[in-house]
């Protein structure tokens, strides 16, 4: 219905009820792969992906996701990583959560009817003068390449500081930056997922040997049927009120690692994950 | 001599008095921890002590500090020295039936896990990070330690001399799959009068054991069919959604 993989709220409960860090995040990709194809599907199905514009923001996705991998291993490398993640973390989620909250509240209250899409900000200015121009038809956009490229490059480097899929904060840029319609960016960001994942999860069974089949499925049987609801409920809302939805889902997870940052933790040891 | 130790000298096999049931927990699909039963024999005035220990292993972790105002991962910790699985217990409690040399010998308590354990850290509490390390295992269920609940049954039931106990613990499901060593201690007088060992394997069957070797075995492979399987799961999932919403809503057109 969000169109985000949920990897943000599913790894830390998997976490919190027993399963190793390093298990839960590589198994929560893999059940991602079954859930987003799913998705995908009936998005597709529903005409709600934009093949084209997701081809771009993929390959955008995957340049930023190997600068991403390379600064936080910098990070790392100056003892900084974790307090880069755990604050970005909470400065992102906040940040669109709140103004995708009172954006599409303030739309509701003003009784906007059906889903508008935003105007595309490549309309005129600068972005118009950009080169490769291209008409997005099935997102009702046009936008040089460079822009939803560069745009799911940062996507991309902040998806692989945070350690997730960058869901929640692509759908957002998608609406807001791209101008794309809602529908149009949850199915079309479901479509991205599911190919970032997928080379996850084989990098992750090559590299840590950490995917759990068994327990990926049994995660997948719930998140594929789950996503088909989603998918169909998606369609009897109006698409502020998705957002409202989305954004009150990005402000309690920031709220608790907002706790995680200012509140004494009841254990002071947290496994390192990938030993 | 004690009825232990007439078992310990049967050493290598297992010892006549003292049975384990199973000797093999088996890690199945369902697999949500296992019912162990330790029985054998004791003389009327010994106390029993029965300590389960995983492979000693060596765990890294992060070390959450304050920084200004922010709870922050500050030191990267390497504690070694430790067992996976430490579960002990005993008739009557540790400390009243052994002195302090003993206990730190046999790793009884956590403070004989504390002096055992090795610490690497940077500029960090020693002592703090073992507490924690202890805290950390209790709360996964991996350390634990309890008094009584062994019961006394007739000697036909244990198959030794009188009197018997029989006493059954729960093996977690947090366990992974290894060799394990069940101790028994008979503890008089303020020692141990006999000590013995009887290994305990965890193993993996069934299905994970398959998943888990070709995980191990053929990474690349089992890296394409993971994602395979999702992706068709994926897709059959959405197939069969498709079918039942295709005829709901032909069933409604029809009920128009």
């Amino acid at each position: 219905m969000f169109g985000v993989s949920g990897g943000f709220l599913l790894t830390p409960i998997l976490m919190m009820i027993g399963i190793p860090p390093t298990l839960a995040a590589a198994s929560d990709s893999c059940q991602v792969v079954a859930g987003s194809a799913s998705g995908t599907a009936a998005h597709l199905r529903l005409g709600n992906v934009d093949v084209k514009l997701g081809t771009v923001l993929l390959l955008g996705g995957l340049s930023g996701g190997w600068i991403g991998v390379h600064l936080i291993k910098s990070l790392r490398a100056l003892g900084v990583a974790d307090l880069t993640i755990t604050v970005t973390y909470v400065v992102m989620l906040g940040m669109v959560g709140a103004f995708m909250f009172i954006e599409s509240l303030g739309s509701l209250r003003r009784g906007a009817v059906g889903p508008k899409p935003q105007p595309s900000p490549s309309g005129h200015g600068f972005l118009s003068r950009l080169p490769f121009q291209t008409d997005f038809p099935r997102s009702q956009v046009r936008h040089s390449v460079l822009l939803p490229f560069f745009l799911a490059g940062l996507v991309g480097i902040l998806a692989a500081v945070m350690g997730v899929g960058g869901g929640f904060i692509m759908v957002p840029m998608m609406i807001y930056l791209l101008g794309m319609p809602m529908h149009v960016a949850v199915g079309t960001d479901l479509f991205q997922i599911l190919f970032t994942c997928a080379g996850v999860t084989y990098m992750q069974a090559t590299t840590n040997h950490t995917v759990d089949l068994v327990l990926a499925l049994l995660l997948g049987a719930g998140s594929t049927i789950g996503a088909q609801a989603g998918a169909r409920a998606g369609r009897r809302l109006h698409s502020n009120q998705i957002k409202i939805l989305l954004a009150s889902v990005m402000l309690v997870v920031m709220v608790k690692m907002a706790g995680g940052l200012l509140l004494r933790p009841a254990i002071h040891l947290t496994p390192v994950q990938g030993h | 001599m004690t009825a232990l130790s007439l078992w310990a000298a049967a050493a290598g096999t297992p010892p006549p008095g003292v049975k384990v049931t199973p000797d093999v927990v088996r890690m199945g699909a369902f697999y949500g921890g296992a019912t162990v039963r330790v029985e054998g024999a004791r003389d009327a005035d010994a106390t029993i002590i029965v300590a389960v220990r995983g492979p000693t292993v060596t765990e890294v972790f992060n070390h959450d500090g304050r920084a200004g105002f922010l709870w922050v991962n500050t030191a990267k910790v390497t504690i070694s020295e430790v067992p996976s699985l430490w579960l002990v217990f005993s008739s009557e409690r540790v400390g009243a039936c052994l002195p302090r040399a003993v206990i730190d010998q046999y790793g009884l308590d956590q403070a004989a896990l504390k002096k055992q354990m090795r610490i690497q850290c940077q500029a960090c509490d020693q002592g703090q990070i073992a507490e924690e390390y202890l805290n950390y295992k209790a709360m996964q269920g991996s350390y634990r330690r309890a008094s009584g609940d062994f019961r006394k049954v007739a000697a036909s039931a244990a198959g030794v001399s009188d009197p018997s106990f029989r006493f059954e613990f729960e093996f977690p499901r947090c366990a992974t799959p290894g060799e394990y060593q069940v101790r028994v201690l008979e503890c008089r007088g303020g020692e141990v009068s006999a000590s013995l060992e009887v290994p305990l394997r965890v193993v993996e069957v069934g299905f994970p054991s398959f998943i888990s070797g070709m995980a191990s075995r053929h990474a690349s492979f089992y890296g394409m069919l993971s994602v395979l399987v999702a992706l068709l799961a994926g897709l059959g999932i959405d197939f069969l959604a498709a079918q039942l919403f295709k005829r709901r809503e032909a069933a409604n057109l029809k009920s128009r």
